[in-house]
Parts: structure tokens; C-alpha cells; sequence
């Protein structure tokens, strides 16, 4: 019997049988429902994605009347990335007019909220030029990035130094203060480029910083729904579930630590959020059919249940995208049409 | 902005609705069929009759600000910059 | 021996209750047991199922933390039982961990170390942000078996190739074994610049720490 071409999570080649393609779907799926707590896909779900991972063709797409949109985040990082140093009004109508993205996201080099203060006028004429120049729905994007509130990168006691020697209340008070002033710092972006004309603010990588990370994200998207009831409002998790950093921390009666997709929906929604962007760790040492199986188990809920877009987040080392800066299409473009197909995504 | 995509995901942010709906409220405005949206040959004409910005803008067509503006009056959108512009300009 | 002493070990790990972990072993002694029996059924299963739970989220960095100072209490008292030299447990192989030069990211550091320190490894936390030859000076200072790095950046993966590359100029490569996680590291990036082993998560990196241990 001829073998199946895949790929590792890692991105490397790999060839199965039926039957050891089969019983990596429904691992990847045995494990989603474990540890997500989700329901398992059904035997048709599994059909599909067996056949899918037999096609012979290099790339694949979805079926006509199945298309959604694709939006991208920190786009004009992603050009610099590359060694080109292309102005970013220009990288931007680049992804709009060569790119095929659907929607824009100006974006500053260091791509968190805390840096951008002092620079934030600068990033103001840049957006009102892109804004004059492009014609796609355009964000300005950035971290929460918790991380930089920390000594000696700000001013907070470290909780990763704390907490190991015990200090769990002097570690949690830590974090109690990191999130008001993330709050602060992201409002104040957010207010900024309300005023430069942007379409909406993207709060990108939440949860990086684990469940402070998260309820920074949640009080800013309340405070900025509230004074801004039309501004856009992008959220895209950092991984699969909130990790429990500080532990107590809650939200809406809510204990944030621990949530996966569909419950991390639910509080963003009620924030305020317009378009949610879950995410699942690729696992580079599975396989990419593993990979896809569990990342399709577990953001189905997620996204049957929402009342708001979901675009959820495929690229490098998430929705079972191989680990590597170099994706291949075969895989990624498989993965991709089983999310859209699978999961009902609004966008990617 | 070879077909529709942009149009769609501007009506998901603004109005926060789901694909489905979003296409067909687009294909509405538009009067075309929600399967014609991916259609770039059909869409780069019906953009190009709207003013709504194409991939290839040679001059005398409308571009950037000016396209945003037949796109919120087709659309029937608020878009944020054209306030700003407006705000600026005096008008 | 009573398997509700092995529960109440397993119990005392995860519910990070010194005081029912010192009974547990008090109660193991005196009846007269191996002391090795209680670490190997008890709490080293306790451990076990916290890092599983950290790793699905169904517990938190604090209780994950209170859990290791739990069995920190248990392998001292465990080892005070036994003849020198025969004491259980990793306290004598010490692990030198650090984020790498140009990287400021240290959550997963953080986690890693504390699952490190649950399961009775000597752990030098070097920070965040460190160039190669302070490890590997560490690493000689207090005999550390293994330097542990974490790169979270594409842009500072190349620190964990610089350290090999240092480790088999001062011909210290095999002496010190080397560790690589974080986000963008991978198996094939690990065999691809000669790590010794490759950490997935916390747990796969006590694994693979455990496994050169045993080795002597």
C-alpha cells in the first residue's frame, strides 16, 4: 500500500499508512477531549480529514462559497523580518494589493502596548498616512506583553522571582499592579489611534503572560467599548489555554486561569470584543494530522458557539501549523481548509 | 481587493457579523450573488463601476480616502477615518 | 505498606500540604519500610500528576510552586533516613538554567525550573537575558551537569547554537549536557545544532533531565 505524505510538527517529512494516519487523528482528538474537556469529533469528521491528508495535490482549497476572510496581524513587522526595509505605509498596501489580505494592521517593531507611549505621535502620522493610502479595514496592533512591567524592564517586582521563594501573595500583588498599568497603556493606544482614524485596536498574543496577561486585555476592551462603541476590537490569544500566572485572578465572577477557547470567547465577548482569534500549540513533536485533529476538537466549540466573528490564528507553531519559519503549503493549506470547513471560521 | 474580501471583513468588524451573514449583507448592497464576491473577474468590475478601489490604479480612478467614501455610502457604514478627514478638511 | 500512605503522599504533593507529607513519612519510617518505597509510589506520582495538571491547565504556577517546596520537605526528611550516600532523590545534580542572550522572556524558564526543583534537582536560575559564557562559567562554579536554555524569539535561537559551539571549544561538550526549549525550538532544531536533549514542555524536560541522571 502506498504511504501518505505529511509532515511532523516540526515541519519535517513524514510518511504513514492509512491506518497510522487514522489512529494519529484520533489520538490528537483522544487528547483534546482530555485535556480541553471538548467533544470528540464524529466518524465523519475523521473521514474527512483522512481523506483530506490522502489528496495527491501539492495545495488545496476550500469548496466555492466556503471562502472567509484573511486577516493579518503585525504585517508591517512581518515585511521587516524579511531584511526589507520598505516604509510600512507602503508594506501595508503591499499585503493589501499583492498580499491578499483582507484586513491591515500598522504595527510598531517593538509590538507591545508599553514602548509605544512615548513614540505614540510618530505611530499617529504613520496610521493617518496609511489610512489616506490603503483602502482595507485597518488596526493598529500590538502585545500586552505583561512581561515588560517586570524589573528590570519596568518597574514591578518580578513574580517569576518572587513566587520560587515563597513570596505568593508579594507575587500576586505584583501582577495586581502590572495589569492596571497595562490597562492604562493599552487605552491610551487605543485612544490615540481612535482619534488617527483607525478602524480598530488588535490586542495580539494575549495571555502570554498568562491569566494577568488576559485580565489586562479584558478590563482595556471594556474601558475602550465604553467610550468607543463603534471602534473595532481584535483579540488573538497566545495559546490553547490562560495559564494560571497569578491563579486567583478572575474576571466577571470567572477564574480566568485554566480557560480554553470557547470560554475565553465568552468573557471576550461580553467585553466587548468584535472579531476573537483562539489559538492551539502545534506540538512539534506530533504529527501534523495529530496536530490538526486536536486543534479542530478544540476550537469547534469555540467558534459554534460564538455570536462574533472568529478568526482563528494560523500561522507558525499554531492551528497545526508546523513549527518553523518556513511553513510548507502542502500541510498549511490543508490545515487551513479544515478549519474553515470543519470548525465554520469566519476568517483566518 | 482582487474580489470582496475586504468589504466583508470591514462589515464583520463593524457590525461584528458572522461570515454568512456578512457576505450577504455585502452581496446585497452590491445586487450581486454572495458566490460572485470571490469572483475577481466579476468583483474588479463591479469595483471599478463603484469606485471602491482596484488592484491596479491607473490614474483617473479613485483611490484610498476617495474609494472609502463609495464604500461607507454603498455599504451603509461609519468609517472612522472619513470622520477624521472630514473633521480636518472642514467640511 | 499500607497503600494510604502512598495517597496521602500523592495527596500531600497535590493539595501542597507539608504537614501530611512529614505524617506520610513518619508513618512510612516507623513502620519500617524502605525509605525509597515511599518517594517512588508516593511522591514522585504526586509531582507527577501536578505537572500534568500544570501542563493542561487545571493547575496554577502558585500551587505548582507550593507543590515543589512540599516535596522539597519530603525528600529531606526521606533522606535523613537513609545511610549517606544513598540518599534519594537529585539534590546532588545540579542543573544551570538561564533565558538566552537578546531574550527577556522567563515564564517558561520559570515553570520549567520549579518542576525541576519539585522533583529534587539543585537548580542555579541565572535570569534572563544571559550571554553563553556566564552559563558555561556557572555551569564549571557548581558542577552542573546540564545548562538548560530557553529562546522564545526565532531572532535568539542562535544563542542556544553559540553555546554548543562554546561548549566544544573549552571541550566541555558531553561533560555538560545541554537542554533547549521554548517556543520556537524543536526537535529537529535540537539534533540539527548537537543538544542533548530536547523539551517539548516542563515535564518532557524533567524527563530527559531525569534519564542523564540515572545515567550516572
Amino acid at each position: 500500500m502506498s504511504k501518505i505524505f505529511t509532515r511532523m510538527g516540526d515541519g519535517s517529512p513524514l510518511e504513514m499508512t492509512e491506518s497510522e494516519l487514522r489512529q494519529d487523528l484520533e489520538d490528537g482528538v483522544a487528547e483534546a477531549v482530555e485535556k480541553a474537556e471538548v467533544p470528540p469529533l464524529s466518524s465523519d469528521e475523521i473521514q474527512y480529514l483522512v481523506d483530506l491528508f490522502k489528496r495527491e495535490d501539492r495545495i488545496v482549497g476550500v469548496e466555492p462559497g466556503k471562502e472567509i476572510v484573511l486577516s493579518y496581524d503585525a504585517a508591517t513587522l512581518k515585511i521587516k523580518r524579511h531584511s526589507l526595509f520598505e516604509d510600512r505605509v507602503n508594506c501595508l498596501a503591499i499585503y493589501e494589493r499583492l498580499l491578499g489580505a483582507d484586513t491591515l494592521e500598522l504595527c510598531h517593531v517593538d509590538y507591545s502596548y508599553k514602548p509605544l507611549k512615548p513614540i505614540i505621535s510618530y505611530e499617529q502620522a504613520t496610521m493617518e498616512q496609511a489610512l489616506a493610502a490603503t483602502h482595507s479595514p485597518m488596526f493598529y496592533g500590538a502585545m500586552p506583553n505583561l512581561g515588560l512591567y517586570t524589573q528590570p524592564d519596568g518597574p514591578f517586582p518580578n513574580p517569576m522571582e518572587l513566587l520560587p521563594m515563597g513570596k505568593i501573595k508579594e507575587g500576586r500583588e505584583s501582577y495586581d499592579r502590572m495589569v492596571e498599568s497595562a490597562v492604562e497603556d493599552i487605552c491610551f493606544i487605543a485612544e490615540a489611534m481612535h482619534e488617527s482614524g483607525a478602524d480598530g485596536i488588535n490586542l495580539d498574543t494575549v495571555g502570554a503572560s498568562g491569566d494577568p496577561d488576559f485580565k489586562a486585555s479584558l478590563m482595556a476592551t471594556e474601558r475602550i467599548r465604553a467610550k468607543f462603541p463603534d471602534y473595532g476590537i481584535e483579540m488573538g490569544m497566545a495559546g490553547e489555554f490562560v495559564l494560571g500566572m497569578h491563579g486567583e485572578m478572575f474576571h466577571d465572577g470567572t477564574r480566568l486561569a485554566g480557560l480554553y477557547p470557547r470560554d475565553q470567547l465568552r468573557l471576550a465577548e461580553k467585553a466587548g470584543v468584535s472579531i476573537f482569534g483562539p489559538v492551539v500549540n502545534t506540538n512539534a513533536n506530533e504529527s501534523v494530522p495529530w496536530n490538526l485533529a486536536r486543534t479542530i476538537a478544540i476550537i469547534k466549540p469555540c467558534s459554534e458557539e460564538a455570536r462574533i466573528p472568529i478568526h482563528a490564528n494560523m500561522g507558525m507553531g499554531v492551528g497545526a501549523v508546523p513549527v518553523t519559519d518556513y511553513p510548507p503549503v502542502d500541510v498549511v493549506s490543508r490545515a487551513s481548509k479544515a478549519m474553515v470547513e470543519l470548525c465554520r471560521l469566519d476568517g483566518l | 481587493m482582487r474580489s470582496a474580501g475586504d468589504l466583508v471583513a470591514r462589515v464583520q468588524l463593524s457590525k461584528k457579523l458572522r461570515i454568512g451573514e456578512a457576505k450577504k449583507y455585502v452581496a446585497d448592497k452590491l445586487r450581486v450573488g454572495v458566490k460572485e464576491l470571490s469572483d475577481p473577474v466579476i468583483m474588479s468590475e463591479v469595483r471599478a463601476d463603484l469606485g471602491f478601489g482596484i488592484m491596479m490604479p491607473l490614474g483617473g480612478t479613485p483611490k484610498g480616502l476617495e474609494c472609502k467614501f463609495n464604500i461607507a455610502r454603498v455599504l451603509d457604514l461609519d468609517i472612522n477615518c472619513l470622520n477624521r478627514f472630514k473633521r480636518m478638511a472642514g467640511l | 505498606m499500607s497503600d494510604s500512605i502512598f495517597e496521602k503522599a500523592i495527596e500531600s504533593i497535590m493539595e501542597h500540604d507539608e504537614e501530611m507529607a512529614l505524617e506520610a513519612v513518619k508513618r512510612h519510617l516507623d513502620s519500617g519500610a524502605e525509605p525509597m518505597e515511599l518517594m517512588n509510589k508516593g511522591f514522585i506520582v504526586g509531582i507527577s500528576k501536578v505537572g500534568d495538571l500544570f501542563g493542561s491547565g487545571k493547575m496554577f504556577l502558585p500551587e505548582l510552586m507550593m507543590a515543589a517546596d512540599v516535596m522539597l520537605a519530603a525528600s529531606q526528611a526521606l533522606n535523613q533516613a537513609m545511610p549517606l550516600g544513598s540518599q534519594s532523590g537529585y539534590s546532588g545534580f545540579h542543573i544551570t538554567a538561564a533565558t538566552v542572550k537578546g531574550d527577556i522572556h522567563d515564564i517558561g524558564k520559570g515553570i520549567g525550573i520549579a518542576l525541576f526543583r519539585a522533583n529534587g534537582f539543585t537548580v542555579h536560575d541565572l535570569g534572563r537575558d544571559v550571554d553563553t559564557e556566564a552559563m558555561i562559567d556557572d555551569a564549571v562554579k557548581n558542577g552542573s551537569r546540564v545548562i538548560a536554555t530557553s529562546a522564545l524569539l526565532t531572532t535568539t535561537l542562535g544563542e542556544q547554537k553559540k553555546l554548543e559551539e562554546s561548549l566544544k571549544k573549552s571541550g566541555l561538550k558531553g561533560k555538560i549536557r545541554t537542554m533547549v526549549a521554548g517556543a520556537p525550538v524543536t526537535p529537529r532544531w535540537a539534533s540539527r545544532i548537537g543538544a542533548d536533549i530536547y523539551a517539548e514542555n516542563a515535564h518532557e524536560g524533567v524527563v530527559g533531565v531525569t534519564k542523564v541522571a540515572k545515567e550516572g
